[in-house]
């Protein structure tokens, strides 16, 4: 059972008071600073506690009684007590000069309401409100990193202690923003949702009305994207993994699926301005094609990842019955790949529906125009259409100048849905067969 | 001697070859797409930047000090400078919260809450770019202007900061694979040497998965700089040269935010539409580049370390 050091420990209390203080005023911005008073002693009593601690350490190791008093462990933890090498002195002093310094500036009020200060010419003024919160959430900050390494006498359990609390901070962090992002929207935008908004058209340049034209419009672009990218990306996914016999051909094409895969969207829509509006004109083909060619690597990847899933002797079995190759696709390998091939096709779903660059000038159109149908069922592909994101993108720009914010949390809100949940779909569907099959 | 005793079998069989190398023929085709596609966007792009090069000259072009399309004269130092700084300061955030949640996700976690946050992240890597740049727009833009007390919050710091957001979930899914790839026989030879998990971790785990890690990095430098829309909406689309080179806290433009902002209003086959070609086609190749060479190091550092 080890020995607690206590003034390290206490020290470590007063520092993440500090710190989740100083952190709070950082972010929220309230105004004045009520708990600068507070702030001046829990950092002067880091301070002492700290340099009690430093001494006590050092005792501990000149003592020669070692952490836990067993004398198989003394030499070690000797080593550790009386030795202060440079590289763990220095830092160690540099913090606590860095605490002092703070405490100083402010308890001697160079650090006062009103300070205002520009540095290196930087277009920003750093104001009493942002810098005295940083500078103390700076010094907690490596306040709780000295407490953790004393509290543990600098052994490797303590490094190790240290790294995984911030490995486990930054965890928390990244949830908590995350999660923000998502609530923020789910908050704001629950208000505008009404059964109107979702089924009338938008006018007055989106000021009234709803988005039923956007969001048919989107649904009809990721369709024809779809109908224009599955077969094709299953198609070459099935001849690169199961027909082709140069491996020089499949080289070449697994590099322009890398590439293509990392064209930037905005590419796709210059693309896109370049080739198809000079043939078809600004319309649902041209975005669908566009769109369609953005999911290609995806859908091709996904695929080629299920398929690869399939084991051989499926294949060997399906052919010693003789089966030709497209048979042994068609009946053994594909059905086996099918979920992979699916979360795929899901993924591409997801992905066309949530982009914008590169419909923005081939396909879509800001006044309200819902999509013209032949027979009720076949839409026209020659009309340009209205898509959410290109909606909420407009809106964004109306923002300062009419009262379109409510519309566009609305609109913000059910784009986020929609892609939120096919993509949760694609997820589950994965997880479901990854369970259920096991070769 | 079968074939001649049944006919009509031999007929299925020849039909049946006809058909499967129908099939391949198609599938043929479908496997080339991408090579085509790829082909076709490099080909119009150069096509349609071609004149604008021709114009101002390439070098002027690269290396030009200003971009003022009203007055024709397109330099792109400033959307390149723009670019640069945006990337280090984004990768910088990126990296800083992305590769520790990889490693408490492979290493720390346990089963069920890593069962429940591997699919959340994964979820949040699909929130469209559009919905990061509103949010932007709202949040991270009002609070930076009144932090800083800048004329307007929309700044290099301000796109810096949400791609570096928007791409962590990107960064830690594929860093968290190469994590996990490392053979667990390494890890418990490390701990059964006496070392510590956290020296287990650094010294063993994480230069195993390291090929993976700095792929993942390297792609997401190529996503930083594609993406459009959030950063369209934040960086304030300003190109011109920030005073003191540095200053992320100025109004900016980068590639994407160039080209997404003013194709809007060029009339077609304008010298500023050949000019926004030609920042695409720059864009392009930097990405493609950039693509490439991530491959590549993944293949180096794993013929250096061993393949496992």
């Amino acid at each position: 059972m080890k020995k607690i050091r206590p003034a390290p420990l206490a020290s470590l209390v007063v520092a993440l008071f500090l710190l989740a203080s100083s952190l709070y005023y950082l972010v929220v911005q309230p105004g004045d600073i009520p708990l600068v008073p507070f702030w001046e002693g829990g950092l002067l009593i880091c301070l002492v506690l700290m340099a009690v601690s430093i001494l006590a350490l050092h005792r501990e190791g000149v003592n020669g009684k070692g952490v836990d008093g067993k004398g198989a462990y003394k030499k070690v933890v000797d080593g550790k007590g009386v030795d202060w090498p440079l590289g763990r002195l220095l830092p160690l002093a540099a913090d606590l000069a860095y605490s002092l310094l703070i405490l100083l500036l402010i308890s001697s009020a160079r650090i006062r309401p009103g300070l205002e200060f520009e540095l290196l010419n930087l277009s920003a003024v750093f104001t009493y409100k942002i810098v005295l919160p940083f500078l103390v959430f700076l010094a907690s900050f490596l306040a709780i990193k000295d407490s953790i390494n004393l509290l543990y006498g600098y052994s490797t359990r303590g490094r190790e202690v240290l790294v995984f609390s911030m490995v486990r901070l930054s965890a928390v962090f990244t949830l908590l923003l995350l999660g923000g992002i998502i609530s923020v929207i789910l908050f704001r935008g629950m208000g505008a949702i009404s059964w109107e908004f979702l089924t009338s058209p938008h006018f007055r340049l989106g000021t009234e009305g709803g988005i039923s034209t956007c969001i048919q419009g989107t649904f009809w672009l990721v369709m024809g994207a779809m109908l224009i990218s599955a077969p094709l990306g299953i198609g070459a996914a099935i001849y690169l993994n199961e027909y082709s016999k140069h491996s020089g051909l499949k080289r070449v094409v697994t590099i322009a699926v890398g590439c293509l895969n990392g064209v930037p969207s905005v590419v796709y829509g210059l693309f896109g301005l370049a080739f198809l509006v000079a043939t078809f004109g600004l319309s649902l083909l041209a975005g669908s094609i566009i769109l369609g060619l953005m999911n290609l690597p995806t859908i091709i990847l996904t695929s080629q990842e299920a398929l690869k899933s399939v084991p051989n002797s499926l294949r060997e079995g399906s052919v010693a019955l003789g089966a030709t190759r497209w048979q042994t696709v068609k009946k053994v390998v594909i059905p086996s790949a099918l979920p992979g091939v699916l979360t795929g096709l899901i993924i591409g779903v997801a992905r066309a529906a949530g982009e914008t660059a590169p419909i923005m000038w081939t396909a879509v159109t800001f006044s309200a125009t819902p999509v013209h149908m032949f027979y009720g069922v076949v839409p026209d592909v020659s009309q340009p259409v209205n898509n959410l994101c290109y909606h909420l993108l407009n809106l964004i720009y109306f923002l300062g100048a009419w009262d379109v914010e409510e519309k566009a949390w609305g609109t913000a809100l059910v784009l986020l849905a929609l892609v939120l949940f096919i993509n949760m779909v694609a997820i589950l569907v994965r997880n479901h067969y990854r369970k259920k099959i096991s070769w | 001697m079968n074939s001649m005793a049944h006919p009509e079998k031999r007929d299925l069989g020849r039909s049946r070859r006809y058909g499967d190398g129908f099939v391949e023929a198609l599938l043929f085709f479908a496997a080339i797409t991408s090579i085509l596609a790829m082909i076709l966007i490099f080909y119009f792009l150069t096509f349609e930047s071609f004149l604008a090069f021709r114009e101002v000259g390439i070098l002027d072009m690269l290396i030009g000090q200003k971009w003022h399309p009203a007055g024709e004269i397109f330099g792109m130092a400033p959307i390149i400078v723009g670019s640069i700084l945006i990337t280090f300061v984004a990768l910088f955030i990126n990296i800083l919260v992305g590769v520790p949640l990889a490693i408490y996700l492979s290493e720390l976690a346990g089963r069920r809450s890593r069962e429940l946050l591997k699919p959340a992240i994964e979820l949040l890597a699909g929130v469209p770019s559009i919905v990061y740049g509103f949010l932007g727009v709202l949040v991270l833009v009002v609070y930076l202007e009144r932090s800083f007390d800048m004329l307007t919050g929309r700044s290099i710091l301000a796109g810096a900061i949400l791609l570096g957001i928007m791409f962590i979930p990107a960064l830690t899914t594929i860093c968290e694979d190469a994590l996990r790839a490392v053979p667990k026989e390494f890890k418990e030879g490390s701990l059964a040497l006496g070392a510590t998990h956290w020296q287990t971790v650094r010294n063993v785990t994480l230069p195993a998965a390291s090929s993976g890690i700095i792929a993942a990095v390297i792609l997401n430098v190529g996503r930083i700089i594609g993406e459009t829309m959030a950063a369209l909406l934040v960086v304030g689309n300003v190109a011109r040269l920030p005073s003191p080179v540095f200053d992320a806290f100025d109004r900016g433009a980068i590639f994407t935010s160039v080209i997404a902002g003013e194709m809007g209003e060029v009339a077609h086959g304008s010298m500023h539409y050949h000019a926004l070609f030609a920042v695409g086609f720059v864009l392009l190749v930097i990405v493609t580049v950039i693509n490439i060479s991530a491959d590549l190091v993944r293949a180096a550092i794993q013929k250096k370390f061993g393949g496992y």
